[in-house]
């Protein structure tokens, strides 16, 4: 359940390091995002450095979340954080690699990319 | 605070004595602990009087709490075993495992290969075709390819959907307008479609260099720089 506000952490090596929620993409009246949705996101802290700055607005996508997902045979999976991937308006990751499980879903939705580059995949 | 008072006895030879031994206004709760193992039956009896009749909601027991229902359950299970007595599978893919998997992974391979070599057609460069099934379970075959500008990563894109439409009766997931990185998911095998700095940028072969590469037959007609 991430709305607007909502800090998340960086789950590529993209150089942000903790990122902050202020619009969930393609919504208009909806109050949360979840698990492969892209939300637009302010980088709040960054790594020096790097391309990456602090308080530049850019895509995420959300990879993990607190809030439980809820699969049609009744798995449950739920994350220790809220973790998104910095993503260009193409889809493209910024980073080169991906950090920590993955759910599956987000292949569903087309981000294979991200899907590709994570070490495990749930 | 209410008033607790608990009563624990321990019955190894017997579990169907209750205790109801004093204070009629409350109900005694029998919780027995069951052993994995029938022969060496031991049941311990919790037996909690409570001063009010307030229902008690904390099981102390960590296996199954009723007596009744776990014999029940047995029971319904040894008759199902006696009715059908065999293995019963929850998915047509368990039935068939050892030969459909190879199977499928030949047609997949030939696939990839069909998908490879029209790629070649189109003069993308350095193709690779890498059996990633034993690294991720999700594909089995990744066809990772060069191509040099915007309009060819198109050509490539648009010849692959095709013929996998025609031919394989197969339509692709992923991006359908010609990216840096074009990805065409078709469920056993993905292709990435890069152009030269985003192939060097990502590097999918050094994330997936365990991976079993596979030899193409048109190989020595197009030589990569790159092949090892």
């Amino acid at each position: 359940m991430i709305q607007p506000q909502t800090f998340l952490n960086v789950s590529n090596n993209s150089g942000a390091r903790e990122l902050m929620c202020i619009q969930i993409i393609g919504t208009s009246n909806r109050r949360y995002a979840h698990i492969d949705d892209v939300i637009v996101v302010v980088i709040k802290e960054a790594v020096p450095n790097m391309p990456l700055q602090r308080s530049k607005v850019i895509r995420a996508i959300i990879v993990r979340t607190c809030n439980e997902l809820k699969r049609d045979n009744s798995m449950i999976i739920q994350y220790d954080d809220n973790a998104a991937v910095v993503i260009d308006q193409e889809g493209n990751p910024k980073g080169t690699r991906v950090f920590g499980a993955i759910a599956l879903e987000l292949r569903q939705l087309s981000f294979t990319k991200i899907v590709s580059l994570a070490p495990e995949v749930l | 605070m209410r008033a607790l008072t608990t009563f624990q006895s321990l019955n190894p030879s017997s579990s169907s004595i209750s205790h109801s031994l004093f204070n009629r206004t409350c109900s005694p709760l029998t919780l027995s602990t069951h052993p994995q193992n029938h022969s060496n039956y031991k049941s311990i009896h919790y037996s909690r009087f409570l001063s009010h009749k307030s229902p008690i909601s904390v099981i102390q027991s960590q296996n199954r709490p009723d007596n009744s229902v776990n014999e029940d359950t047995d029971d319904m299970f040894d008759e199902l075993l006696d009715k059908y007595g065999k293995v019963v599978y929850s998915s047509k893919n368990d039935v068939n495992r050892p030969a459909a998997e190879v199977d499928d992974d030949a047609e997949s391979l030939s696939f990839a290969v069909a998908l490879a070599k029209v790629a070649s057609e189109v003069k993308a460069a350095d193709i690779r075709v890498l059996f990633v099934k034993p690294l991720v379970y999700w594909t089995r075959f990744f066809i990772i390819a060069t191509a040099f500008s915007r309009p060819q990563i198109d050509a490539i894109g648009s010849k692959i959907r095709d013929l996998a439409e025609e031919k394989f009766k197969r339509i692709p997931k992923g991006d359908t307008k010609p990216n840096s990185w074009t990805l065409l998911d078709f469920g056993d095998v993905v292709v990435h479609i890069f152009l030269p700095p985003q192939r060097a940028f990502y590097n999918l072969e050094e994330f997936y260099g365990n991976a079993t590469p596979i030899e193409l037959p048109f190989e020595n007609q197009n030589q990569s720089p790159f092949r090892s």
